[in-house]
């Protein structure tokens, strides 16, 4: 188990990508909804082995799940169709309103899941490594990273300072207008002194010559390994052969 | 091409990620307060203001892709949140952010941009679901009879335009804060910079 583990998590950042890309790719190619439906659950199998199990469920069950949901309810109940399966005075579930829900929320779990799967299993700090490597601009890839590192930061001074005006005397609870009234008092202080810290970063990102137009070297080290390449392999065939079975049988 | 490039100074590239982070914060913060709206775009709104149209475009896409990592629906509105940049920094360039009726009017622009970006997606991709609370008035559109296009549009323009036009009013209203020093850094600072005191203070004084 923690050799599997290891196995998923230390895979080239771009070939965890193109795993992803390989689970959100044949559900759309493969027809009907059943290979859609297992690729969630392949994914689950994934991230359990690499030990990312709740994360991965908790951010299916808060981000796919509600849409799910609601789409299931919405054309169940209006989709146009004739074979009504179950009615209660105006509302009635229909036969195609059920199939075209489940076409469509295979698709949407299959690719989300995928989505998600590859932010568990993929630190971004290897992501932007991998894109520099691959040729991407340093300052595309800092943003990135940059704005990751900041919001558990910015997460942090926003709750001092709601604490701060509370004292103050700004209500944060009781009904709508209140509350609505206490997101300028709280959201302000925050964003200006973040967006004034801008200057000072630009002088030390300065000072580590961040501009200058020269090779830099990284501390950050990444190296694909003859995994990756067993991994690529398969994932090719195993695509191209889904690709001719598909098109040309 | 090459006037696009020039928006991008290092000044603005450090900017992408603090109006990134600024949209997840705000994005969370309305959750906390339980307000019924995203407001999850005002980073967006005051770097598209101060650092124009291509550096905003490029602040709202990233920051669908970091909200992609918590709930990957989001990643299909990349398209939304890029274009709410690129209309309100034109706007600005034009001077529509100077005062607050030219504000609330451009607000008003990027809802109907948001609105016929965000209505196909929403049908196409979703079959008219969004996963929020918003999908109740689409319900109730739907079982009054309306067919799914007309359902979501409506839906759409009561949601995008409150929203809009509310973030793009506490956006503006937080420049306006920011000070002289600070604004007369960024490209596209001068345009708010405060004429009373300029008049006042003499330069070097």
């Amino acid at each position: 188990m923690e050799k599997l583990r290891s196995f998923i998590l230390s895979l080239y950042p771009t070939t965890k990508f193109l795993f992803a890309a390989f689970m959100m790719m044949t559900p759309l190619l493969w027809p009907g909804y059943i290979y859609s439906y297992l690729v969630p659950v392949l994914c689950l199998i994934i991230a359990m082995a690499a030990g990312k199990t709740k994360p991965y469920v908790d951010f299916v069950l808060k981000g796919l799940v509600p849409i799910v949901v609601m789409i299931f309810l919405l054309q169940s109940f209006f989709y146009p169709g004739e074979n009504i399966l179950w009615s209660w005075s105006i509302f009635s579930i229909k036969q195609e309103g059920i199939e075209f829900s489940l076409q469509l929320t295979s698709k949407i779990l299959a690719v989300g899941s995928a989505i998600v799967l590859f932010f568990q299993i993929t630190k971004i700090n290897d992501l932007s490594r991998a894109l520099e490597i691959a040729g991407v601009s340093p300052k595309a890839t800092y943003v990135l990273s940059s704005a990751l590192t900041i919001i558990p930061e910015m997460r942090l001074h926003l709750l001092r300072i709601m604490d701060a005006q509370r004292t103050r005397g700004v209500e944060t609870e009781g009904n709508l207008s209140i509350r609505i009234k206490a997101f300028v008092p709280a959201l302000t202080p925050l964003i200006l002194s973040s967006f004034s810290s801008t200057d000072e970063k630009a002088i030390t990102l300065e000072s580590r010559a961040f501009t200058a137009r020269t090779k830099k070297t990284s501390l950050h080290h990444l190296e694909k390994t003859k995994s990756d390449h067993v991994v690529r392999a398969i994932l090719l065939i195993v695509f191209v052969s889904i690709l001719i079975w598909r098109f040309f049988l | 091409m090459k006037s696009i490039a020039k928006d991008f100074t290092l000044i603005s590239i450090l900017l992408i990620p603090i109006g990134v982070a600024v949209n997840v914060v705000a994005g969370e913060l309305v959750e906390i307060l339980k307000i019924p709206l995203f407001l999850n775009q005002i980073g967006t709104m005051i770097v598209a203001m101060v650092a124009g149209p291509w550096v905003g475009a490029v602040t709202g896409g990233v920051s669908k892709l970091i909200f992609g990592i918590f709930n990957p629906t989001q990643l299909a509105f990349m398209p939304v949140a890029m274009a709410s940049g690129i209309v309100v920094g034109f706007m600005a360039k034009k001077g529509m952010t100077k005062n607050v009726w030219k504000v609330a009017f451009t607000g008003f622009i990027v809802a109907i941009v948001a609105i016929l970006i965000a209505t196909p997606t929403t049908v196409i991709v979703f079959g008219g679901a969004s996963g929020t609370g918003s999908d109740t008035v689409t319900a109730v559109l739907l079982a009054s009879g309306k067919e799914i296009w007309t359902a979501v549009l409506t839906q759409k323009i009561f949601v995008e335009s409150i929203d809009k036009i509310l973030s793009i009013m506490v956006a503006y209203m937080i420049v306006r804060k920011m000070s002289d020093q600070y604004l007369s850094k960024q490209k596209y600072g001068h345009l708010y910079l405060n004429t009373y005191n300029h008049k006042n203070t003499k330069i070097g004084a």
